[in-house]
């Protein structure tokens, strides 16, 4: 028997260490209890796996320290009703079950800590039959059969980017991954490393050799300790093992790792600030052309790659690239990882095979919304994105059929809403990022989503004037042509999908003063129905602010001058009576 | 070489430039503002962008490559649009004052904060040349000028505003103590300007065309020319040996007059049309507005500027010893105040409102009182009572203050049945001024009975014809006015003259929203005013009030300008850009990103509130000097340029070579002046060379009115020589 704990970032947030701990301190054989990565049910953890000795799992969710008793008593008796609480339910399961793992495949499932399992469950075969068995054009041209492209949001052909720094004259290379992911609500990347680093290692060593790089570079974020820790102890387990280093399996192919962590920028997600960056300068990004197979780290020729793409190349490898290929549609190969969060039920990461739709991961799989409110729309892509309305929601998973609605594929960042989220309180949550996030550098982004973020917060707050939607418009296409990165000009994508999608929303703040989702606290007021006050005083006592009056019994009302608008009334009546409007 | 086509023109270039640099070889200006030859290129402006057929994004130009058959367009729509919003966009968050508001604030627009400078700086010549750019008779417009500038000064929130007429008084009287500055006349054009009317507006017209190089002549029907100035103000204010001078000046440039001849007697404006290329009517306001209130055809009662004018001729009217002045603007004044001084023992002046609106300078109110001027507020004229024809007393209707009206004032309102009768033995209606119709009855009259003259033009319903002043438009207004509509009449008549189009466009200018200013800082330094007379000598004669300023004291008001308008103002790179298109900053009004602050050693200057972020110095300190004495800081809106570590300059490893100066394209980082009063100055540039430890240096040399303003080294010796600004001037001069 085997227990493991899934110990990625969200597991441990959730209490996983704590449960580890205690499974230690029962009777439980220490050596039986092990760690996984990121299982992918963020909303069920912490997650505890039992293997029996046929390697049959029983998944227990939402598993506390308290439970550890229990679970040793299992462990003794053999006697499953101890874990009825505890196993997951069949619905639950479909959101891994229904999933096709790729870049995922190991996640959950190995322990990211030990290079054994990785190897057991087949890793680093593909790195050895790249080195053995297969030219550096032969690699490439699988990565081209494969169709893959590139996982950071722009879908741009891998190949192509391997073959134009390949042919780069020069004897430095560089390849280099991009693990700075940084849009809200996204997680892919954080959970492959966590959970899967060799994974990531040996898709950069294929790189390395197909591009003639000898030098690989993975820039992650500070704010990812443990994938950083993770990584650190997989590269030293793959130097031991002398799969980092020199003359790799005993060819000519030498490739050394270095791990830079960046200081918390988003825009050096974008490549020549993270050059800049890994330079040791500020990061801004620098005027292309030159391009970074050109001219990238140090000026010498660099291929940078997204996380999730180098997670794909062994499997690619291993399987050939007609196999990934077959996956997806015409324009889009393979499988994508979602980062799905928000207002649905089962959220956490989902990878399935392009040309799956919206509502397959939304509804099929997500489970739908966790509240009675119906589906509105979904961000897609982070602050990048777009949002698509609910009437899209049969919209196809593939570039050009997400690039047609406004938004875009993205890093895979997935923020689902339901009626009770203002669309354009989103759009200012997202412009307030980006413009915050902004390196400074070039005017449309600096200022540009400055003054949008001004404009926005005006009709938010009810100050909004007729022809700010069309200078918002004016200067969401002025910034998208003139921002010298894609962070300046993507900057505008939730305004301009918002704006085209929900007008109407945006007439209501400026025109009637009225917020329809009710989220927009300048512009609603809350008031108690005294038909149905009950007089139970429990608004009252929640006010912070004691604008509730009102006798024992006998229906209450709110001092809308002292009401500060925070909605604490309105949750807490069992009445349905205080009202929002 | 590589061929490709940009705005249609087929040019080559060599392989491997950029579009940028292949336009400018081929004269095609491209604006860019973070761009130089000196650093890398950086692609922050986004200015430089262009358009190239096939290519669906816009192309930074610093960096994109020529190809061959490449077509680019630098001027498209597209383009255009871009640059405008990227301006408005880098404008809106620019906290700056291209000009100081004492000037935006002059109907002359003159240099207000320059001269006032020049003053402080004792360059009282280079002062006097300032001013005469915009006004010509100084002297006696320092005197009169009800000051406009001085409404707008800053000063005025820390204490009060800069006596600013006085000082361009001091300085005009400077300069007619002794060789009187006359300017550079150009070479005759042969064309001729008759101007009908030796008033401000007509003497100023005639002095900037004259300097043109046309032939002017002014016709007035009076005998002397200087129109209301002479005919309209008291002695006492404006002694005529003054502007006898600043007149004899003007004549001196070449202007011819003729006195005593009269429109519609002696010619007509078609006459002097027939005889000359243009005319203008600048022929005033003669006549004094009528009250309608009964009784005003009684013997007794006088026009205001009738009265004056009796005065200053010789010929005063019989006032008596009770004497009543009816109105509350600076003829009033000039009314009571003569009355006064022609021996009158009760002099009232009756104004329908309060002390506090009354339209005069509160100067004049105050020493008017002083002198014994009674005032009756709050009153008004109902009817002029008479006996045998002649004027025995006033009676006067009690008004009090009501809503306020369209002109902001509080509304008098009659208090029902309340009146006063007081006994006089004349009355002087000051009230206002009005055209004499029947003289320019050739021309088309407005519904107010003006000449209806085009606001940019000054063209008239008669071709080669032109009008300005107190005869146009809305009526008779201050001689500044008329100054200044004179100048840019100068300049449309000489486009006239020259089959030019005349540029009407207005210059954009940044402003600084005045109610995010803080004076806090400020060390309070009482207003200077020049000495006068006491009033028991002063009201009994007719010598001037004001003995003007003496010199320290002109330096010490001088010096309490606060310096809001921008020393590189007219080198502003950015300022020229925003020029090119038609900017509207306005619509992205927000908040500012950087407090208005100063950080300064002894020679730079840094105001980071102007700063656009190009970048230029940053990038030439740590890539031309290899220094990085300053660096960005923050990230967004609020990205700064900073000394390293945040220390003052001068901590840090700057050696001053003055390199971020040169390039920074707009007033963020500055150079001082060689002088004690920073002031903005239109200097002149020059590369000059000096030798340093042996070594030939270039540097440059800026000069105003032969002064050398700031030496700026301008290669690797001179930034790094370690001499002080001091020694490389010594070197240059």
């Amino acid at each position: 028997m085997r227990i493991v704990i899934g110990q990625g970032s969200c597991g441990i947030a959730a209490g996983a260490e704590k449960v580890r701990k205690a499974l230690l301190n029962t009777n439980i054989n220490k050596d039986d209890i092990s760690i996984t990565g990121c299982i992918g049910m963020c909303y069920l953890e912490p997650i505890v796996d039992i293997y029996d000795d046929n390697n049959e799992v029983t998944r227990l969710v939402q598993v506390s320290e308290n439970d550890a008793e229990t679970i040793a008593q299992y462990a003794q008796s053999g006697d499953k009703s101890l874990l009825d609480k505890l196993i997951v339910s069949d619905e639950d399961s479909e959101f891994l079950t229904k999933q096709t793992r790729i870049a995922l495949r190991n996640c959950g499932i190995i322990n990211p800590e030990k290079i054994d399992e990785y190897v057991g469950a087949g890793g680093y075969e593909a790195i050895k039959k790249a080195l053995t068995k297969m030219t550096p054009e032969e690699v490439i041209d699988v990565v081209k059969t494969s169709g893959i492209g590139g996982r950071g949001g722009a879908g741009f052909p891998t190949w192509f980017k391997w073959n134009a720094a390949r042919s780069s004259e020069g004897e430095e290379k560089y390849l280099i991954c991009n693990a700075d992911e940084g849009d809200p609500g996204a997680f892919m990347d954080r959970a492959v490393i966590e959970s899967d680093p060799h994974n990531l290692i040996e898709g950069m060593l294929i790189g390395a050799y197909a591009i003639g790089a000898k030098h690989a570079v993975v820039y992650v974020r500070a704010e990812y300790p443990l994938a950083i820790k993770r990584l650190k102890k997989a590269i030293e387990q793959a130097k031991e093992k002398g799969l980092i280093g020199n003359n790799i399996f005993g060819t000519d192919f030498s490739c050394d790792f270095m791990i830079k962590a960046g200081a918390g920028a988003f825009v050096c997600g974008e490549e020549t600030a993270l050059i800049e960056s890994l330079e040791g300068h500020r990061g801004m990004p620098r005027l292309k052309p030159p391009f970074p197979a050109q001219s990238g780290f140090w000026r010498k020729p660099s291929n940078i790659n997204n996380v999730e793409t180098f997670a794909n190349i062994a499997w690619i490898i291993n399987n050939g690239g007609e196999a990934f290929a077959a996956m997806g549609t015409e324009g889009s190969k393979g499988t994508k990882v979602f980062a799905v969060t928000g207002k649905v039920k089962r959220s956490g990461l989902v990878e399935i095979p392009m040309g799956k739709t919206l509502r397959d991961v939304i509804f099929d799989i997500g489970g739908g919304m966790k509240t009675d409110k119906d589906f509105k729309a979904v961000q897609m892509g982070g602050p990048s994105g777009g949002c698509i309305p609910a009437n899209l929601i049969d919209t196809v998973i593939d570039y050009k059929a997400l690039g047609a609605t406004g938004a875009i594929m993205g890093s895979g960042g997935m923020v689902v809403m339901d009626e009770s989220t203002c669309m354009v309180g989103m759009a200012k949550f997202f412009l307030d990022f980006t413009a915050k996030e902004s390196c400074g550098k070039c005017i449309h982004c600096r200022i540009g989503t400055k003054r949008m973020l001004e404009m926005l917060d005006r009709i938010t707050k009810g100050e909004g004037k007729e022809g700010d939607i069309e200078l918002l418009e004016e200067l969401c296409y002025s910034i998208k042509d003139g921002a010298l990165c894609g962070l300046g000009q993507t900057a505008p994508n939730p305004v301009l999908t918002t704006i085209k999608y929900f007008r109407d929303e945006y007439e209501a703040h400026i025109k009637d003063k009225k917020c329809p989702a009710g989220e927009c606290s300048d512009l609603i007021e809350y008031r108690i129905d005294a038909d149905k006050c009950k007089g139970c005083t429990l608004c009252a006592r929640n006010c912070p602010v004691n604008a509730i009056s009102g006798e024992v019994k006998k229906p209450h009302i709110i001092d809308t001058d002292k009401c500060i608008k925070c909605g604490k009334c309105y949750t807490v009546c069992k009445f349905g009576a205080v009202v929002k409007e | 070489m590589i061929n490709l086509t940009i705005n249609g023109k087929a040019i080559t270039a060599p392989e491997g430039s950029t579009i940028l640099e292949a336009a400018r070889a081929n004269g095609i200006d491209i604006p860019t503002l973070c761009y130089d030859k000196a650093v890398e290129v950086y692609g922050a402006c986004g200015l430089c962008v262009v358009e190239a057929e096939g290519i669906p994004k816009l192309l930074r130009s610093c960096s994109a490559k020529v190809s061959e058959g490449m077509v680019v367009n630098t001027e498209s729509e597209r383009v255009v649009r871009s640059r405008k919003i990227a301006m408005e966009l880098l404008m809106s968050a620019h906290d700056g004052d291209c000009v100081a508001p004492c000037q935006l604030n002059c109907p002359a627009r003159t240099d207000c904060q320059g001269y006032v400078g020049l003053i402080a700086n004792g360059e009282y010549d280079a002062a006097i040349k300032l001013i005469k750019n915009k006004i010509s008779l100084p002297a006696s417009i320092g005197r009169v000028c009800p000051h406009p500038c001085e409404k707008a000064c800053r000063r005025q929130n820390v204490e009060e505003p800069i006596n600013i007429a006085q000082l361009k008084a001091f300085a005009a009287d400077m300069d007619l103590k002794a060789d009187s500055y006359m300017p550079d006349v150009q070479e005759s054009t042969g064309k001729k300007v008759a101007i009908i009317g030796g008033g401000p507006a007509g003497l100023t017209a005639a002095y900037y065309l004259t300097i043109m190089g046309h032939s002017v002549t002014v016709y007035d029907m009076m005998e002397k020319m200087g129109g209301m100035l002479r005919y309209g103000i008291p002695q006492y204010r404006l002694p005529k040996e003054v502007l006898d001078k600043e007149i004899s000046l003007i004549e001196k440039t070449g202007v011819k007059f003729v006195n005593n001849s009269k429109l519609g007697k002696d010619f007509t404006i078609e006459s002097l049309k027939a005889e000359n290329d243009a005319v203008i009517v600048a022929v005033g306001a003669w006549k004094s507005s009528s009250m309608r209130t009964p009784g005003e055809e009684l013997d007794g009662v006088y026009g205001g500027i009738d009265f004056l004018r009796g005065v200053i001729q010789g010929n005063a009217p019989e006032i008596g010893e009770k004497v009543a002045i009816c109105g509350g603007g600076n003829t009033a004044m000039d009314a009571c105040r003569t009355a006064v001084r022609l021996g009158a023992k009760e002099v009232y002046v009756v104004y329908r409102r309060t002390r506090a609106e009354m339209p005069a300078d509160k100067l004049e109110i105050d020493e008017a009182e002083e002198e014994g001027v009674i005032y009756k507020f709050l009153t008004n004229p109902l009817s002029f009572n008479g006996e045998d024809g002649k004027v025995k007393s006033i009676t006067l209707q009690v008004m009090e203050l009501g809503e306020p009206d369209a002109s902001g004032r509080r509304r008098p309102v009659p208090v029902e049945g309340k009146t006063e009768e007081i006994a006089v033995d004349s009355v002087i209606l000051a009230i206002g001024q009005k055209l004499v119709q029947g003289d320019v009855s050739e021309l088309e009259l407005n519904e107010r009975g003006n000449i209806v003259a085009d606001a940019d033009f000054f063209t008239t319903s008669i071709d080669g014809v032109f009008a300005i002043g107190d005869a146009t438009n809305r009526g008779a207004s201050i001689a500044i006015e008329a100054i200044g509509e004179a100048d840019r009449c100068a300049k449309a008549v000489d486009a006239y003259l020259n089959g030019q189009e005349l540029d009407t466009r207005v210059p954009y200018i940044s402003k600084r929203d005045e109610d995010t200013i803080d004076y806090s800082d400020r060390e309070k330094k009482d207003r200077v005013n020049p000495k006068v007379l006491p009033a028991d000598v002063r009201n009994k004669n007719f010598d001037e009030v004001s003995l003007g300023f003496t010199e320290d004291e002109a330096k010490a008001e001088a010096d309490r300008c606060l310096e809001c308008g921008c020393r590189e103002y007219y080198k502003c790179k950015f300022l020229n850009v925003a020029q090119r298109y038609d900017i509207n900053p306005e619509r992205f009004k927000g908040e500012m990103p950087q407090k208005y602050s100063h950080d300064e050693n002894a020679f730079i200057e840094r105001n980071t509130s102007k700063c656009i972020l190009c970048g230029l110095c940053v990038r030439s300190c740590r890539e031309v000097m290899k220094l990085s004495s300053i660096g960005l800081m923050g990230r967004g809106f609020t990205t700064d340029v900073s000394p390293a570590f945040s220390l003052p300059l001068d901590e840090t490893n700057c050696n001053n070579c003055g390199l971020c100066v040169q390039l920074c394209p707009t007033g963020s980082l500055t150079e001082k002046f060689n002088l004690p009063k920073q002031v903005p100055l239109n200097e002149q540039y020059s590369e000059e060379f000096v030798e340093i430890d042996g070594k030939k240096s270039s540097v440059v040399v800026s000069r105003y009115n032969g002064k050398i303003l700031r030496v700026i080294p301008n290669d690797e010796v001179s930034r790094n020589s370690g001499l002080s600004r001091e020694q490389l001037r010594a070197l240059v001069d």
